[in-house]
């Protein structure tokens, strides 16, 4: 059942990368965000700015049943009524008995994504209640039948040609796609006299001030004002995480929201609505209702882990930044809830039946979290609750392999270098393997790969390092699979720039693979194991640095005190060893005296690996290096966009992996670029097997190499 | 920054949204502005809830001179036919252009909401640079019980469709601000 499901995932997957008009939106979309993003944070310092905002819901979530009880005193005080459902059916019947009590017949709705999450409106509907919804987007998907596939902009999927469609239908008057103003003009019309002529309104809440009793909506088109104002009863549906002690904390989080959102520095309108404010239709005052809803929410809050989970302020961001939301919209990378943090949500609010294929769709590529208002680890949280699910429907085969494999580090590398024997007459005398059986790696056509090396890195190393009488520093070189295995000149091209430089490189044969596939896997146990085993082969103790030339394997050695924190004998030296954890451009500006190269005006493109540039926070220092060694370099728009490798995700999700490598690439061939340089092996591999398939001269260097070929050493 | 900056500041970033500035020098001038512009952007008539019996002899009076029709409340059964939406707020935010509006007056709400346009009197000296410098004055109001509170940027907006920014959803059309020098 579950291949077939993941079967049905991929096709939806193949249809949403078919359809053009989606492709092209959402590449709009993420290109404009970007801008309006950064304009919006301008002068802010966001990453402390979002650990406030992280430190506070923690602080609130901490207190949820407390901040409850005090906004309940509150709000009671003030005339509204406040209700608790355990879950989404009890939230759907207090509701549908309040329209019943009151004799409502006619419901207008502003948009609430807690709505969407308890399925509100067909069960009202069902009740033979009328239900529209006024915000723009959300009414142009009721009317199709369909959910929200962004969290603020729910239609973003359609053309206007569609909604002109759809509105010509609603009105039975011929509507022009092209004058957008009029068709919002039909929603204008027709939605103002839902909301004049309707009995009850049903919002959402952004916010939930316990010190009040008071409930904030943030919109920019003005719907919640009128469904708030308008009809004589207002039901305002909450999730128990909005709760917040005071305006303080709501305006702290208020100043992120809508610059994340949208990059606008506030949302047309923040209303703040305290108690049952005058409503002449109703005897002077309205029938206030504040329906909190848990859902899981109470038990999610206690959770050491997940807690973080409900953070969340509901901006969109992580949808807006991540490559695969961008090339499959929300429809295909969500349930209710979309984007990284919907991945997460689904299995807590929706089940493991909802997010078991979904939850697997990450790249790992960061660009979420750093961009995350509240500081949510949203890449961890996915892989995180992969794992969960993994251990109801138990591990798939791979996953034993690779436990039994990878905590064996004689048996991997065994297996490594027999991979050498097999793949010879495919890479006919190449480098390269451009064409695999299909049934051997189905989906694989898009990149060629490459072959593993004859002799490994460890093999050739004695003849390598020169001893240093008298070093001046002293590094751990950790390889990595792909460098000790496939890309060993990639190190040896290193060692070429530092050659002369009175630093001594160790190269332990202990060290094993860094772990990370197997905390992708959601591995953990094993990805502790072998932390285990490098930390003791690596010694860092006795060195100045522990140098990667894979950001990947770099950014998850820093990881490693996370990863061993409850480790009374290890977490000690992973934290010694984080310290000392250093990546290639890092090590060389601070340590080594290039000269200034005869790069000779060659035109060099740089992409950016995810674990660099987020995950160790490095974005100048390769370029500077480039250009100092003489190099011509050209940026484009998407550099520090995930080339689409992930590691074994582009063996699971082909069709992604190839479509976000090709958006890259045709950027990096807009540049004119000779050569395509980054530091990390894997991208490398993306990148060098993309454009050979492509049939393109781009030639991809590591740093290293590209460095060495500037000094007018050997050729790497 | 000080008070001259803090105008000029508010009005750059109220314009850089889509709203309107202008000064006036007395109540009475921002009146007749809100008149004059109504009867400009062809309004019949003018909503202004909220204001004292003097202001509203004033604002009638101004009304009179453009041929408008005032409405000061029941404001439910004038749905449609008022242009203008002429209310006080409270305070500005010079940071985002922000006005502050205590709204819990129903016909006040509706002034601000079914208006085509909304004109709203800020006195220049009620400015601050960010929303955190008001968090006491907010508080005090958010504690009275039955209130509604709204911060307001601009006129009401939309990019629900393809992206394309459209302002009128749902609230008024334009925002027009007045800055009112005298110390109101």
């Amino acid at each position: 059942m579950s291949r077939a499901s993941r079967r049905h995932y991929h096709q939806r997957l193949q249809g949403a990368l078919g359809n053009r008009f989606l492709g092209q939106t959402l590449a709009r979309f993420q290109g404009n965000y970007r801008g309006s993003r950064q304009a919006g944070f301008a002068g802010l310092d966001f990453p402390a700015l979002a650990a406030e905002v992280g430190a506070a819901k923690d602080a609130a979530l901490g207190q949820m049943k407390e901040l409850f009880q005090q906004f309940k005193a509150k709000a009671e005080a003030a005339g509204a009524q406040v209700h608790l459902a355990h879950d989404a059916g009890q939230a759907r019947e207090i509701i549908a008995d309040i329209a019943a009590q009151a004799g409502c017949q006619r419901i207008v709705k502003s948009k609430s994504m807690t709505s969407e999450e308890i399925h509100l409106n067909p069960y009202l509907e069902a009740q033979g209640l009328q239900v529209t919804e006024t915000d723009l987007g959300e009414w142009i998907i009721q009317l199709r039948g369909e959910g929200p596939s962004h969290m603020v902009a729910p239609a973003i999927h359609l053309s206007r040609g569609e909604v002109a469609e759809l509105f010509t239908q609603v009105t039975g008057q011929k509507q022009n796609p092209e004058d957008i103003a009029s068709l919002v003009e039909v929603a204008r019309g027709r939605l103002r006299q839902a909301m004049l002529t309707a009995d009850m309104g049903i919002s959402g809440a952004n916010f939930a001030l316990a010190s009040t009793g008071s409930i904030a909506t943030v919109t920019n088109e003005g719907n919640a004002r009128l469904v708030t104002t308008l009809p004589r009863v207002h039901v305002a549906l909450v999730g128990l995480e909005k709760l917040v002690p005071d305006l303080h904390t709501a305006l702290k989080i208020l100043q992120l929201l809508p610059r994340s959102a949208t990059g606008q520095l506030i949302s047309t309108y923040v209303t703040w609505i305290t108690g049952a404010v005058e409503c002449a239709a109703n005897q002077g005052r309205k029938e206030l209702h504040i329906v909190f809803l848990d859902n899981g929410r109470l038990a999610l809050s206690q959770d050491p882990v997940f807690h973080q989970a409900l953070r969340c302020v509901r901006c969109g961001s992580c949808a807006n930044v991540c490559p695969i939301y961008g090339k499959v919209g929300g429809h295909n990378y969500g349930h209710v809830y979309i984007g990284a943090i919907g991945l997460i949500l689904t299995y807590f609010y929706h089940g493991r039946e909802a997010a078991r294929d979904l939850v697997n769709n990450c790249l790992n590529c960061q660009a979420c979290k750093v961009n995350c208002p509240a500081g949510i680890d949203l890449p961890a949280l996915i892989k995180k609750t992969a794992g969960l699910v993994m251990a109801e429907e138990g591990r798939p085969l791979k996953n034993q392999l690779l436990r039994r494999v990878m905590t064996n580090r004689p048996l991997f590398h065994f297996l490594l270098r027999r991979a050498d024997l097999a793949q010879k007459p495919l890479a006919r005398g190449g480098r390269l393997i451009r064409h695999l059986p299909h049934f051997f790696a189905p989906g694989q056509e898009f990149r060629s790969l490459p072959v593993v090396a004859a002799e490994p890195l460890r093999d050739r190393w004695s003849r390598l390092a020169l001893p240093v009488a008298e070093p001046r520093r002293k590094v751990a070189l950790f390889g990595g699979c792909l460098i000790d295995f496939v890309y060993p000149e990639q190190a040896e091209a290193f060692l070429q720039l530092i050659e002369g430089q009175s630093i001594q490189v160790d190269y332990s044969r202990d060290q094993s693979c860094c772990g990370l596939p197997a905390a992708m896997a959601s591995e953990e146990e094993t990805a502790r194991e072998v932390a285990r085993q490098n930390l003791a082969a690596l010694d860092a103790e006795q060195h100045d640095y522990v140098l990667s030339l894979c950001a990947s394997c770099a950014s998850h050695l820093k990881n490693y005190p996370k990863l061993l924190a409850e480790d009374p004998v290890w977490a000690g030296r992973a934290r010694h060893l984080a310290d000392k954890v250093i990546d290639l451009a890092s090590f060389l500006q601070k340590e080594v005296d290039l000269e200034p190269g005869a790069g000779q005006g060659v035109k060099a493109a740089y992409h950016a690996p995810c674990h660099l540039c987020r995950g160790l926070g490095v974005h100048e220092a390769p370029k500077e290096l480039l250009r100092e060694a003489g190099y011509d370099y050209r940026p484009y728009e998407d550099e520090e966009v995930c080339c689409g490798f992930g590691g074994s995700y582009s063996l699971d999700f082909p069709e992604l992996s190839a479509a976000i490598l090709e958006r890259k690439l045709g950027q990096v061939e807009g540049t004119g670029a000779d050569i395509l340089v980054t530091d990390c092996p894997g991208c490398v591999l993306q990148l060098e097997g993309g454009l050979d398939h492509r049939g393109s001269p781009i030639r991809v260097r590591h740093l290293a190499q590209a460095l060495a070929e500037a000094q007018g050493k050997k050729d790497a | 920054m000080n008070q001259r900056e803090l105008q000029i500041k508010f009005r750059q970033q109220a314009e850089a949204v889509a709203a309107t500035v202008s000064q006036a020098a007395s109540l009475e001038e921002a009146f007749a502005q809100a008149a004059r512009l109504t009867r400009e952007q062809g309004g019949a008539c003018l909503a202004a809830p909220g204001w004292s019996q003097a202001e509203t002899i004033a604002i009638r009076a101004a009304c009179g001179r453009e041929g408008l029709e005032l409405v000061t409340q029941g404001l439910k059964d004038w749905v449609g036919r008022f242009h203008t939406g002429l209310t006080r707020a409270q305070w500005g935010v010079a940071e985002s252009g922000t006005i502050v509006v205590d709204s819990a007056s129903e016909d006040l709400r509706l002034a601000t909401m079914l208006a085509e346009t909304h004109v709203a009197v800020l006195g220049a000296g009620n400015i601050r640079d960010e929303l955190f410098a008001l968090e006491q004055e907010l508080n005090r109001v958010l504690a009275q019980p039955q209130g509604y509170l709204a911060f307001i940027t601009g006129p009401s907006r939309t990019a629900d469709i393809e992206l394309m920014l459209t302002l009128g959803a749902h609230g008024p059309r334009r925002l027009h601000l007045l800055l009112l020098e005298e110390s109101s």
